[in-house]
């Protein structure tokens, strides 16, 4: 079987399928941060899309930036700048952090792009902070409305929250199969399986889940065993660091990152007002660093390792990622607390240095497999 | 380098450390040892709140400037960074964190130590990070206020009403959990009365500014630096108010008198962001140059006028407007009417290695302010208190290259 490679298909194929999504007269939306509520585009019958960076260099970017600004924005910027996104009516960011904020005057400067709206998240999600967050996605749906000429009915919502919450109940569907020991998808599959959910269109990503998850039981090649490895971060959009890991005797069968369980962690309640609901799911998931709530946010990282039987965590800093930064040495302390021995890697999007990386990563499964 | 002659520099800031800034910490620490409450506060909090409480705001960012300035800050620094902090967050977060860490001498003995953190998410991820990691560490709540990030760059005036009323209500919030924390009431009228004070501070901050449009400039950035020091630590107290009245007056006889900051002035310069504050002679050696500051971008974004009938609400509006909390073209403008205001000819945009929001966009400042009014500009890599990148040879042969090209400009017309 290779399901895996289909969905290998979507991410590498996205800017083609996007495109062709056009061509039939409707739009796509660019988002970059995962607290987007993602249900407003596709109900407007747009596509919404994550933006990514890229693993080329990024000189057209350079000119603009910098060196000491977080790679993976400088990444996208960059792949913007060189037209990779050219095909996008619109590009949605939100407040979650300095370099976000301050690279969106980048896009607003340098980008030729139709449509680019700000979403302003609160960082807090006190009741205050919920109804300031409401009117700001109310205030998105309107102007998506203006970009789609398209009324985004109350159905059309209900329809989008059903959707989503499908994927994300499959997402986690698949994300159990790493449970076992063991796992029966390695944690590249796992995030090549996330990453395309974020630039497809969610049926068709369904369908895929669906034949996975099927199919997967009578596995035939299920990855080695190795060191079970939780992985913490803020994006990872690639999948070089992760097969390293793997390469090297670990198994990643958790992670704690907007491009995983972060991402699709928590369900939007479909029985209420479809807007409400989905402005509370956002604000209120799994935080992410930037937001106030530090401590649910360890909360979550040590439920999972505790769940997912983990036996030794893999920090992943990318560099100038501030809130990351902050909560790294932090992050670690508590995860040693539970018993797990920690790395603590600082990395480049661009993937430099990473002969270094590879033999830190190395000596430190090395060091974990023999503690038992 | 000839070093600025004595009689020329400002009467009111001299001996500014040994004579407000050392007092100032020996009261925080008096303070502490009689009880009242101590809060670390991160700028851009509106200290107004604190004050009117009788809660004694202690700021670690002066501090991490002070350390910075006392050559001791690379070693706090290097302490946090064995505790497992990345070399590249902000240094004035690393330096405070360090502190905490270290046994040895401290300048001022430290800070006192404090009963409750505040800050906000206004200005910078640092801010509230690094305090979370504080309140950690040495067990103290923390409070926050979550302030919107000011997209469209507005000004005072300009701001949207839904951001105003989040505000407010946080503040209000946040009002009640202070005085379960310190059980002190905060009662309305003493805070009109902060908010008074903090005006007339703002005010007389202004004017100062207003007497630095003259030519020759009375007063440096040198100068500025130090003395801002109470419009951020404490704008609400009559200290802060006395303070400025006489620098104000000093400044106002001199620009009558045009009496310089430098007997041949050249170029006038716009600064933005911090200063080296390891190295503030640096602006005595532009003045060498015959190059004199006569604005820093600093000392026009944290005033604000208050109006004691609505306390609340002109914070929200002081605080909302401050440039660190908005896209670039607040900056842009801002630098764009000083350097027409006070007649610049260049301006120099200092970037801050950890520090984002004085990092990114300073190419978009350069690109935008020159291409609307012929003004060049130089991106210059500092930071404000880790010197251990900092290549002063490199800096200064850039800095004299830049002036070459405005004298250039000067001449060619
Ligand atoms: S990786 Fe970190 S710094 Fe970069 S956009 Fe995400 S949260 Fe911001
Ligand atoms: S220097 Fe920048 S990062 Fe550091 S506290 Fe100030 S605004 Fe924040």
């Amino acid at each position: 079987m290779n399901i895996f490679s289909s969905f290998r298909d979507l991410l590498s194929t996205r800017h083609e399928v996007a495109k062709n999504w056009k061509a039939k007269g409707k739009h796509v939306i660019g988002w970059s941060c995962t607290y987007t509520p993602e249900e407003l585009i596709h109900a407007a019958d747009a596509l919404p899309v994550m933006v990514f960076g890229s693993l080329e260099s990024t000189k057209l970017a350079d000119v603009h930036l910098p060196i000491n600004v977080c790679s993976f924005s400088r990444s996208c910027f960059n792949s913007a700048l060189k037209g990779d996104y050219d095909y996008l009516d619109g590009f949605v960011t939100s407040s979650s952090c300095d370099n976000r904020n301050k690279i969106f005057d980048m896009w607003r400067y340098y980008v030729r792009i139709p449509y680019l709206h700000f979403i302003n998240t609160p960082r807090s999600t006190t009741e205050l902070a919920h109804d300031f967050f409401y009117a700001e996605i109310s205030r998105f749906k309107t102007s998506l409305e203006e970009i789609c000429r398209k009324t985004i009915s109350t159905a059309a919502l209900n329809r989008a929250i059903q959707v989503y919450n499908d994927n994300r109940l499959l997402l986690k569907r698949v994300y159990d199969l790493r449970k076992m020991q063991p796992p029966l998808i390695s944690g590249v599959e796992a995030l090549e399986i996330v990453l395309s959910s974020m630039v497809t269109l969610k049926e068709k990503h369904n369908d895929l889940l669906n034949r996975l998850l099927a199919e997967i039981p009578n596995r035939v090649n299920p990855p080695k065993r190795g060191v079970r490895l939780l992985v913490s971060g803020s994006v990872m959009d690639n999948t070089e660091l992760l097969k390293i890991v793997e390469s090297v005797g670990g198994s990643v069968v958790a992670d704690d990152w907007c491009t995983g369980s972060r991402y699709f962690w928590n369900l939007v309640d479909s029985g209420s007002d479809p807007l409400v609901a989905i402005a509370r799911r956002y604000l209120g998931k799994i935080p992410s660093s930037f937001m106030l709530e530090q401590k649910e946010r360890f909360g979550h990282t040590i439920k999972i390792a505790k769940q997912r039987d983990v036996e030794a965590a893999i920090i992943f800093v990318l560099k100038f990622c501030d809130t990351h930064m902050f909560d790294a040495p932090q992050l670690m302390e508590v995860l040693k607390d539970i018993g797990l021995p920690v790395l603590c890697l600082e990395w480049e999007h661009s993937l430099s240095g990473m002969a270094q990386v590879k033999t830190r990563i190395e000596a430190f499964i090395e060091m974990v497999s023999g503690v038992e | 380098m000839t070093e600025l002659k004595l009689e020329r520099r400002l009467q009111a800031t001299r001996g500014f450390y040994r004579n407000f800034v050392k007092e100032f910490y020996r009261d925080a620490h008096k303070a502490k040892a009689e009880g009242t409450p101590v809060a670390w506060v991160a700028s851009t909090f509106p200290v107004e709140i604190l004050l009117a409480m009788d809660v004694f705001p202690v700021w670690p960012e002066n501090y991490a400037s002070l350390c910075a300035a006392k050559r001791v800050s690379v070693k706090l620094c290097e302490l946090a960074e064995s505790k497992g902090f990345s070399k590249d967050i902000c240094s004035y977060a690393k330096c405070v964190v360090g502190s905490l860490f270290e046994r040895g001498d401290l300048p001022e003995r430290g800070m006192p130590k404090p009963d409750f953190l505040v800050a906000s998410t206004c200005a910078c991820d640092t801010h509230f990070k690094w305090f979370q990691f504080i309140s950690r560490h040495l067990k103290v709540p923390l409070f926050l206020l979550d302030v919107p990030y000011n997209i469209l760059g507005a000004d005072s005036e300009h701001l949207e009403r839904t951001h105003i009323e989040f505000y407010i209500s946080q503040l209000e919030e946040l009002i009640d959990s202070l005085e379960k924390q310190t059980n002190v009431v905060l009662e309305r009228d003493k805070l009109r009365e902060k908010i008074m004070l903090s005006d007339r501070t703002s005010q007389l901050w202004e004017e100062i500014q207003k007497y630095r449009k003259t030519t020759p400039t009375p007063m440096d950035a040198r100068d500025a630096f130090s003395a801002v020091f109470f419009m951020l630590s404490i704008p609400g107290t009559q200290m802060a108010v006395n303070f400025y009245e006489k620098l104000c007056n000093e400044v106002k006889e001199r620009a009558e008198n045009k009496f310089g900051v430098i007997e041949n002035e050249i170029y006038r310069l716009v600064w933005d962001n911090l200063p080296p504050w390891f190295d503030l002679r640096f602006f005595n050696y532009l003045n060498s140059l015959g190059a004199v500051v006569v604005a820093e971008t600093f000392s026009h974004v944290w005033t604000g006028r208050l109006d004691p009938s609505k306390p609340l609400e002109s914070l929200a509006k002081k605080y909302l407007s401050n440039f660190a909390n908005c896209s670039i073209d607040r900056k842009i403008n801002l630098i764009q009417n000083l350097v027409e205001e006070f007649e610049v000819d260049g301006i120099i945009l200092p970037t801050n290695w950890g520090c984002r929001m004085m990092s990114i966009g300073e190419t978009i400042v350069k690109e935008t302010v020159y291409n609307k009014l012929g003004v060049p500009s130089l991106i210059l890599d500092i930071d404000s208190s880790d010197w251990r990148s900092y290549n002063e040879t490199q800096v200064k042969k850039n800095v004299e290259i830049f002036l070459q090209v405005l004298s250039g400009k000067k001449q060619g017309g």
